[in-house]
């Protein structure tokens, strides 16, 4: 469904716009350097001998000017340049250098500044076919000014095409990697770890199998691992612990890849044996220690609420699994709700958790056949509903008919028959009135 | 009319189409291509949106509101159905049989910005008459200002917000048009003027696209015939009544005769139940897939799938037959009561009109013929009087009298 070819609409022939747009940036050259503003004379004559992409050449190297153009014509004039290099058959030489200015900052506005940069860049982007792989560059330089002026909400919402543009561009994993990191990072400085640790993630999962072992996918892995441990809410680690690199650690970082170990499957007594065994590691390693330890109990009772068979957990197992005191015991179970993991009730007269709902840390095969045993149940129990009103509806609307037809017939009965009919005018239109009833 | 401009054009500017279409079998495509529209849209409405391909991070500078900075920040359009249905509307009556190749309409939007500015809602839209010709467009601007005030009277929440036409195409007679509605004293200034086209190719899917506009150019006299239309997403946007609605109209695009019936509240209930059925299949198959170790099994999927199951009532089929009963059977004692008061309330009716006829002259029948003819009379008008008093009042005296 592709949309209109040109969204650029100007009349004119090449060679005027080409000229008045030479006139505009000699205009403003003047203003800072008189000596240098001669961009117009120096393309009239490439523009007579129609070499257009010379004249262009020249426009394009000088266009930096337009960088100080006053905030009100910047736009109109930029967009006339792009007007200009989207009819050159050499367009694609050409945006790079475009791109390149607009990343730059733009003297004339520093509080739009930003603003009009993309507002070019989004214009050069959308004029390039959806396909082209161009627009990857002109993305980059999006990135760029993006992170520049740490205006990351701007960019969240247009995220989820991503991957369509990504196959539309057909674009290598080495290209792939660049962009997520990118992303990655921008989302880092703009506060959003989670949305960063996304783009960590899909980064680290473009590295081929066979490079697995090379210096950059390790350092990359380590640097997901640490950002998944550090985030304070993030407890799912088995997408981590599924990919290739994450993988490759075992041999190389085997520190980092036990305490994952520990925080995917295992519990607080195994935590605190590896910080027994490994000293340091936590703060060479720059992670923080109160984070992980208390990320650690949660996970501790969400494990042990999903093993609880009863469904109802005493308040001692939970102090005694956490290392806590006994009183402190509903603080945690009201963490870990909070945290989404575990759903239930708190008993105080009781002095125990009812459990409703449990997150299981490992999503094995076993969890997969609850998954479907719940499936069929609901499954059989909608079923039986679907019968039952059924044969309701079929039952109701001849119960109706039965009743339409007494009521008509004890009518036209009592029509015939006994001075109060005739009083009411012997029947006429009666059984009409009480069909109207009915309804 | 008004507003005469010129435009040169470089090549041919519209193609003409078949203008010599039969009334009937343009009606026949109208419901159609309406029905198929929202019928596709109710399916895949967030699909369609995204289909097209485009960044929007930032609008071009606009001029400055009084006391507050220019803005840059991005705009969103949302559209109501009733717009759509209004342009689709237009584009079918639209005039195919003059000498004026007129293959798209045009018409102002109206609707609402948001205080902030950055979400425009398209409620409500009117035609414009306009005749295009090669060399120039001629929009009737003195209708469009006449209608516009009458709009702002009837519907004084809403504002002018953009134009529309019937055609993707973008031509530099949009970039007049755009330039004429976005601009100062009639126009949208200073905010930016909403384009919105929709498709309206006979036989094809029906395309929404919205824009808004930047300048283009460094002199004034090429500003002002020509712009650069920026792409905005845009979203169409419809509450429950107003989907279930469509989607009974959309219902009857099938059918020979363009009906649909209304289902009644146990039938929709059935066909949700087994619109839900179909749905757990489609789970109950990945689930399968999984534990078959055909499809990759995603933990986050498994893990969200148990949290929703979790929530699932466990009901027993005969708990609900039973359940389902004493409700039928409540409503069914509602339903014949309520069918009694009325009965009961037509034969009061009855018999005090019958009174009134009786008091007037031959009185035949039950206990009236013990009266005199005076009294008759003195208790018809009684009655004709109090008829809504209710006639189980008068039975009980008649039958007194008896």
């Amino acid at each position: 469904m592709p949309g209109p070819t040109n969204t650029l609409l100007i009349e004119g022939s090449f060679e005027e716009l080409a000229d008045e747009l030479a006139h505009y940036i000699d205009e403003i050259q003047k203003k800072q350097n008189p000596d240098s503003a001669n961009t117009q004379a120096e393309i009239a004559p490439l523009l007579e001998k129609e070499q257009r992409d010379e004249a262009l050449k020249k426009l394009v190297t000088t266009s930096e000017v337009l960088n100080t153009a006053p905030e009100k014509e910047f736009i109109a004039a930029y967009n006339l340049l792009v007007h200009l290099v989207r009819q050159s058959p050499n367009r694609d030489r050409f945006l790079p250098k475009i791109c390149q200015n607009l990343s730059s900052p733009i003297k004339s506005s520093p509080i739009n500044g930003p603003g009009l940069a993309l507002t070019i860049l989004t214009t050069i982007f959308n004029i390039l076919p959806q396909d082209n792989d161009t627009r990857y560059h002109v993305f980059l330089a999006v990135l760029r000014v993006v992170r520049a002026s740490s205006s990351f909400e701007l960019l969240r919402p247009q995220l989820k095409s991503l991957d369509s543009w990504i196959a539309a561009w057909e674009t290598d994993e080495e290209d792939q990697r660049k962009l997520y990191l990118e992303i990655a990072n921008v989302a880092a400085e703009a506060g959003e770890d989670a949305q960063s640790y996304l783009y960590l993630l899909r980064a680290l999962r473009t590295i081929p199998a066979d490079e697995v072992s090379s210096k950059e996918s390790q350092s990359l892995a380590v640097r997901a691992l640490k950002s998944a441990l550090n985030h304070p809410s993030h407890f799912d680690f088995q997408d981590l612990t599924s990919s290739d690199p994450i993988q490759a650690l075992r041999k190389s970082d085997p520190d980092w890849y036990d305490l994952l170990e520990v925080f995917n499957a295992e519990s607080l007594d195994d935590y605190n044996d590896f910080l027994e065994s490994h000293d340091d590691f936590l703060p060479d390693a720059g992670l923080d220690a109160s984070i992980l330890h208390r990320k650690m109990r949660l996970l501790t009772l969400a494990s042990l609420a999903a093993s609880t068979p009863g469904r109802s957990l005493p308040y001692q197992h939970i102090a005694r699994a956490l290392q806590v005191p006994s009183e402190d015991v509903e603080m945690w179970v009201i963490d870990v709700i909070r945290a989404g993991l575990v759903e239930g009730k708190l008993s105080q007269l009781n002095q125990t958790f009812l459990i409703h709902r449990s997150t299981y840390r490992v999503f094995g095969e076993k969890q997969w056949k609850e998954v479907q045993g719940r499936l069929d149940t609901w499954r059989t129990s909608l079923m039986g509903v679907l019968e039952v009103v059924r044969t309701e509806r079929i039952k109701v609307a001849a119960e109706r008919e039965r009743e339409l037809r007494e009521l008509e017939g004890r009518v036209n009965g009592g029509g015939g028959g006994g001075g109060m009919g005739r009083g009411m005018g012997g029947g006429r239109g009666g059984p009409k009135d009480f069909d109207m009833g009915m309804d | 009319m008004i507003g005469n401009k010129r435009a040169k054009k470089e090549g041919a500017p519209m193609k003409c189409q078949d203008t010599h279409i039969l009334r009937d079998e343009k009606d026949t495509f109208s419901r159609q291509t309406v029905g198929a529209y929202f019928s596709c849209h109710l399916n895949t409405s967030q699909a369609m949106v995204e289909a097209d391909s485009f960044l929007h991070l930032a609008r071009p500078l606009g001029p400055a509101l009084p006391g507050s900075q220019p803005t840059t920040a991005p705009l969103n359009v949302i559209i109501q159905p009733q717009a759509i249905f209004s342009i689709l509307d237009h584009s079918l009556r639209r005039n195919t049989d003059s000498n004026t190749d007129n293959e798209r309409v045009i018409g102002t939007l109206l609707g609402v910005r948001s205080e902030d500015g950055q979400e425009v809602e398209i409620r409500n839209c009117f035609a414009v008459g306009h005749t295009e010709t090669a060399e120039q467009v001629e929009v009737d601007m003195d209708y469009q200002k006449q209608m516009l005030q009458f709009h702002l009277k009837a519907n004084p929440k809403e504002v002018l917000v953009g134009w529309y036409a019937t055609s993707a195409e973008l031509n530099t007679f949009s970039a007049l048009i755009q330039n004429f509605y976005g601009g100062q004293g009639d126009g949208t200034w200073p905010h930016p003027a909403v384009h919105l086209t929709v498709t309206t190719d006979a036989g094809k899917e029906i395309e929404t696209r919205t824009y808004i506009s930047a300048p283009v150019g460094v002199t004034a006299d090429r500003a002002a015939d020509s712009a650069a239309f920026t792409p905005v997403p845009h979203e169409i946007r419809y509450g429950e009544a107003e989907k279930s609605g469509l989607e009974l109209i959309a219902g009857a695009k099938d059918d020979k005769d363009r009906t649909a019936s209304v289902p009644t509240d146990i039938e929709a209930l059935e066909r949700q139940i087994e619109e839900v059925l179909g749905m757990l299949e489609r789970v109950s198959k990945y689930v399968e897939a999984v534990i078959e170790e055909e499809t990759p099994p995603s933990s986050a999927l498994g893990q969200f799938l148990l949290n929703a199951l979790a929530l699932a009532p466990k009901v027993d089929p005969e708990d609900i037959e039973r359940d389902f009963n004493n409700h039928i059977q409540d409503v069914l004692v509602v339903s014949y009561l309520a069918n009694t008061i009325r009965t009961q309330i037509d034969l009061s009716n009855r018999l005090a009109t019958a009174a009134l006829t009786l008091g007037a002259g031959d009185g035949l029948g039950g206990g009236q013929t013990n009266g005199t003819g005076t009294e008759g009379r003195e208790r018809g008008q009684r009655g004709g009087r109090g008829q809504r008093g209710g006639g189980g009042d008068r039975g009980d005296r008649g039958a007194d009298r008896g």
